[in-house]
């Protein structure tokens, strides 16, 4: 614990002593702006800096680095209004015990303004999380770009998203927002893997409200713009909002307990709280008798994996799809399902892009993906069409054929023509897919289909609406089943859902050791 | 709920009991975020269709009073009865669609104020 702090009580130095000096910068320091501005801070139900870093680290492991860290430009004579340190914390320390780097930005100081020389203590951090194999926390507060310092800043924010770029893929980078963050500022988070926003302290966006105001007229408020609520809930910004600074950090180090440090390391795997046997005997009733009624994928999830052990991203954005981690004989399993209860479980743009981003991210840091699948179709609107559900819709597939990472699908009922491909099918490399007997693997719903097959049946029977529900009828029998894809191999067990956890258990246990290299190239062109 | 035998030894005495798991297996997740019910678009207090489909089902009345997430309408859609829920709770101020109306995706179905 290298934060002494001094106690000029208890030493013998004259003030002229060097450790005295030490003390009595590490002091001013470590104090971080002014005891108004601090007040201020607190007042606004934010932690400062520093409060922040604290939460996050195990006790007594944060290590700082770059205290002494000054702004070197003397533009408007900047130096004179900035006696203090960097407007930046920086440093790293342990988080449930394994190494991972921060920073976090100091409101209290300028505003944490971001400068050539704070900049440069964000990518110091940043570069030695990307060598460390660590992951990367950045906790954002500030104002934007101090102005004085002009294009030093610009490139500083430069330098940060280079190194975004570099590491994506490397090492798990999470930014918190816990304040504003507007502008070029925005894009250092949006290159970042997960982005947790606090409530009514926090926006994000590119041009404020009087900007637009002046602009287009319209008139919004910061909140409305570019708060919590609006990036988790509208535009899929942000993966999390939290009340307070306090939840919003406990959320990150839960995040943290599921990634590995790095794309060369496996999952954390951790004791099992529950019983790989178990047997869900609820599962054998949960989906309804009428194929039309809907029901709460969630239940499944829950019920499947390790006891409480399920996190969900994205939990207000695109919810005809769930995205999340759980933990299935304590190791980490990421699951996607189609969520019936919403927009009846179609895919759309919005569910397409959440969870291919969500395939890719798994992808990437070797976690295993379990597919839940019930899946009418794509949504039909012109709105869709007109927006380009076809490219979107093509990210889907595009992640789930380049995923290496063991992929299982589990078909609990509707499985209906592409948006079925979408769904991480043998096809596009499964590696295990098991389907309920309830399962419903075909081209089409009944009714669609036999409409087309047998029109000229249809119209040519005396009774037609007799004749079209017989021939319904017989076609759901015979198609709407998951024999048909099991007598081709593309589903490699029918299983009584009471069993699913055993069996999906089993499944990962053997997918372990799964070696399958990525294609040589120098990189795919994701269909953006 | 099944019952599991299991064959103990406590200081090389064995003792035979069962084992009962008497609570649900399905369990609230810890800490993610509350997941409120579809975002519904529109103006304030109004209720839009989030998809084209039929109305199968009107639940409230004008004047009733409901709550967030309650039901109030069933909009049959890609085959399925999908449960249209009030994102917040009010009076029910107009009904602008009827069991049997077909809708576009967007339309006020209800308003509640």
């Amino acid at each position: 614990m290298p934060n002494n702090t001094a106690d000029n009580s208890t030493n013998t130095h004259t003030d002229k002593s060097p450790l005295d000096r030490l003390f009595q910068l590490q002091t001013k320091y470590m104090k971080g702006g002014s005891d108004a501005s601090i007040q201020k801070q607190h007042d606004k139900g934010k932690l400062t800096a520093r409060e922040r870093l604290l939460l996050l680290f195990d006790e007594n492991t944060f290590v700082e680095l770059d205290m002494f860290v000054r702004t070197r430009s003397t533009n408007f004579d900047i130096h004179k209004s900035l006696p203090h340190s960097e407007s930046v914390v920086t440093g790293y320390g342990l988080v449930h015990g394994r190494l991972v780097y921060a920073y976090s930005q100091d409101f209290t100081i300028v505003g944490g303004s971001l400068g050539e020389m704070h900049a440069k203590k964000i990518t110091k951090v940043m570069d030695n999380a990307h060598k460390m194999g660590a992951p990367l926390v950045g906790i954002n507060d500030s104002g934007g770009a101090r102005i004085q310092e002009g294009i030093d800043a610009l490139n500083g924010y430069g330098e940060i998203f280079y190194r975004n770029t570099k590491s994506s893929g490397v090492i798990p980078q999470i930014t918190a927002i816990m304040g504003p963050c507007a502008g070029g500022a925005v894009y250092s988070p949006a290159l970042t893997d997960f982005i947790f926003m606090v409530e009514n302290s926090s926006q994000m966006f590119i041009t404020g409200p009087q900007v637009i105001k002046s602009v287009t007229g319209e008139d919004v408020s910061a909140e409305n713009l570019g708060g919590a609520s609006t990036h988790n809930a509208r535009s899929g910004v942000a993966h999390f909002s939290a009340p307070n600074d306090e939840t919003c950090i406990a959320q990150i180090k839960q995040l943290i307990s599921y990634l590995p440090s790095n794309y060369g390391e496996t999952p954390p795997s951790y004791q099992a709280n529950d019983d790989a046997n178990r047997n869900v005997d609820q599962l054998n009733t949960v989906i309804p008798q009428d194929a039309n009624t809907p029901y709460n994928v969630l239940h499944i999830i829950n019920s499947i994996m390790d006891n409480g052990s399920f996190l969900e991203i994205q939990a207000q954005f695109a919810q005809n799809i769930i995205i999340g981690f759980g933990r299935l004989n304590g190791s980490t399993i990421g699951i996607v399902a189609n969520q019936p209860q919403v927009l009846a479980g179609c895919l759309d743009i919005d569910a397409s892009d959440k969870a291919a981003r969500f395939v890719r991210f798994c992808d990437a840091f070797s976690i295993p993906i379990l597919t839940i699948v019930d899946v009418p179709g794509f949504l039909p609107g012109t709105n869709q069409e007109f927006n380009g559900i076809i490219r979107h819709g093509a990210k889907l597939l595009y992640a789930y054929s380049e995923a290496t990472t063991p992929k299982v699908q589990l078909v609990t009922r509707k499985a209906y023509g592409g948006s079925y491909l979408a769904m991480s099918p043998k096809s596009l490399g499964g590696d295990i897919c098991l389907a309920w007997p309830t399962a419903e693997i075909a081209v089409m719903g009944a009714s669609g289909a036999a409409n087309i097959i047998f029109r000229k049946e249809i119209a040519n029977a005396t009774n037609k609406d007799e004749t079209r529900t017989n021939l319904i009828d017989n076609y759901e029998t015979e198609f709407n089943t998951p024999y048909k894809a099991a007598e081709r191999g593309l589903i490699d067990d029918v299983i009584e859902p009471a069993t699913t956890r055993v069996r999906l258990i089993d499944a990962f246990n053997m997918l372990h050791t799964k070696n399958e290299t990525a294609v040589d190239k120098k990189h795919g062109n994701i269909p953006l | 709920m099944s019952t599991k035998k299991f064959n103990i030894k406590v200081n090389g005495k064995s003792y035979n009991v069962e084992v009962e798991e008497i609570g649900g297996v399905a369990s609230a997740p810890v800490a993610s975020a509350p997941t409120p019910s579809a975002p519904t678009g529109g103006g304030a207090g109004g209720i839009t269709a989030p998809m084209p489909g039929n109305i199968i089902e009107v639940n409230v009345s004008v004047g009733d009073t409901v709550a967030a997430g309650d039901t109030v309408l069933i909009l049959e859609a890609m085959k399925m009865k999908n449960n249209i829920t009030a994102p917040s709770g009010g009076t029910v101020q107009s009904i602008n669609v009827k069991a049997g109306d077909t809708v576009a995706t967007g339309e006020v179905l209800v308003s509640i104020g």
